[in-house]
């Protein structure tokens, strides 16, 4: 007989993408219950469930590894100490990754001397020359079998990382957190219109990198202008 | 081709149904009907979807994560620890009475301690020479009147009356 929720033993090395409908929402909450009521087992479940995708999320917004791995641990101090707060009207998962996201854009605020770069406009200098279309066309319809992807794939933390902060940011929230519009507006203290022309400019930069490190045409600006400024 | 047009609409090429208004919605339709360059563009955006999500969890999974638990609860303090007496395998699985009460020392202790306190404190109470209770020395005196008791305290004598007290007295 068993006192309380099932365990699911999670192997570490698993892979979660962002927004996979888990079945295990129900075991959490069951878990959340144990580890409220001093379980530290349910809570070391807990950690192990998530640590990844919570470092995934840091790592992308700090690029650091040993930033990322502290805020990570730390994501997981404050979520143990917040738990009473936790009620469930949103997923653990979802909790744990804002707590996460919001520490991770702590730790750059705090070791960010000064940002110059804030304009989010788009202005016709970001529309040209961009070699729009060359990589769907060179990446194609079959994920699976797609050696340029694969290929892209492995340098695609490399070109988050040379990315602006914020675009790094907005990137990150909106791609592994899976925030929307409104959710980023609000996250970020922007209006609707900035969100989508920030994220405009970052996919622009991605892409224009990865084109860069596949040899397609690099005539984007990765390192370029901001908004035109 | 560049225009005007697409300055407005290609930043809202991405976004996910139901976040941008109907009037938005159908502006950017119409404006895809007819402009190679943001068709283009919402084909790199499609092509690359979920590849970054799926890198960082690659690159999280390349690392090794034996420590990270285990740094993480270092990193709690103990008494943040305050679930419920007897909850499941509180304690690293010490549950019962132990768990319970390392996790309530101080309410332990203090509930162990308080009545010896007491005890004590009631035998340090009456061994005590309570003063304020004259010391009686029964002295036994006569006179013509009849019987007295005197006692014979520190603030001098108290003469006790007896049932034979004369009248008038």
């Amino acid at each position: 007989m068993r006192s309380a929720g099932p365990v699911v033993r999670i192997p570490t090395a698993v892979n979660i993408p962002a927004g996979t409908p888990v079945l295990m929402e129900a075991d959490d909450l069951a878990l959340v219950t144990r580890a409220k009521a001093g379980d530290r087992d349910a809570f070391r479940t807990l950690v192990v469930r998530y640590q990844r995708r919570v470092y995934s999320v840091a790592l992308g917004i700090v690029k650091d590894r040993d930033l990322a791995w502290d805020v990570s641990q730390e994501t997981f101090v404050r979520v143990h100490a917040h738990l009473p707060e936790f009620v469930g009207d949103s997923s653990f998962s979802t909790w744990v990754l804002r707590i996460g996201s919001h520490l991770a854009i702590d730790s750059l605020r705090k070791e960010r001397a000064s940002s110059k770069q804030n304009l989010d406009d788009v202005h016709e200098g970001d529309l040209v020359g961009g070699g729009e279309g060359i990589l769907a066309t060179a990446l194609g319809n079959d994920p699976q079998q797609n050696a340029l992807r694969r290929e892209l794939a492995g340098k695609m933390t490399e070109a988050l990382a040379k990315l602006p902060e914020k675009h790094r940011t907005i990137l990150v929230l909106r791609e592994v957190e899976g925030l929307s519009y409104e959710e980023l507006a609000e996250r970020l203290a922007i209006q609707k219109g900035t969100v989508m022309s920030r994220l405009f400019h970052a996919r622009k930069k991605m892409q224009a990198l990865l084109r860069e490190y596949a040899g397609l045409g690099a005539d984007g600006d990765a390192g370029g202008e901001e908004g035109g400024a | 081709m560049t225009s005007d047009l697409c300055l407005r609409w290609a930043p809202m090429i991405g976004a996910r149904p139901g976040e941008l208004t109907p009037e938005e919605e159908h502006g950017l339709a119409e404006h895809l009907a007819g402009c190679d360059g943001c068709v283009a563009r919402l084909a790199d955006e499609t092509a690359l979807s979920g590849m970054l999500s799926q890198a960082l969890l690659d690159e999280a999974n390349r690392r090794d994560f034996a420590t990270f638990s285990d740094g993480v609860l270092a990193r709690i303090p103990e008494r943040a620890w305050g679930g419920a007496p007897g909850s499941a395998s509180a304690g690293h699985g010490q549950g019962g009475f132990l768990g319970w009460f390392r996790r309530h020392r101080a309410a332990a202790v203090a509930a162990v301690l308080a009545p010896a306190l007491a005890a004590l404190a009631a035998v340090l109470y009456v061994g005590q020479d309570h003063h304020d209770v004259p010391e009686a020395a029964y002295v036994e005196v006569t006179s013509e009147m009849g019987g007295a008791t005197v006692l014979d305290t520190k603030d001098g004598p108290v003469v006790l009356l007896g049932e034979g007290e004369p009248e008038g007295t």
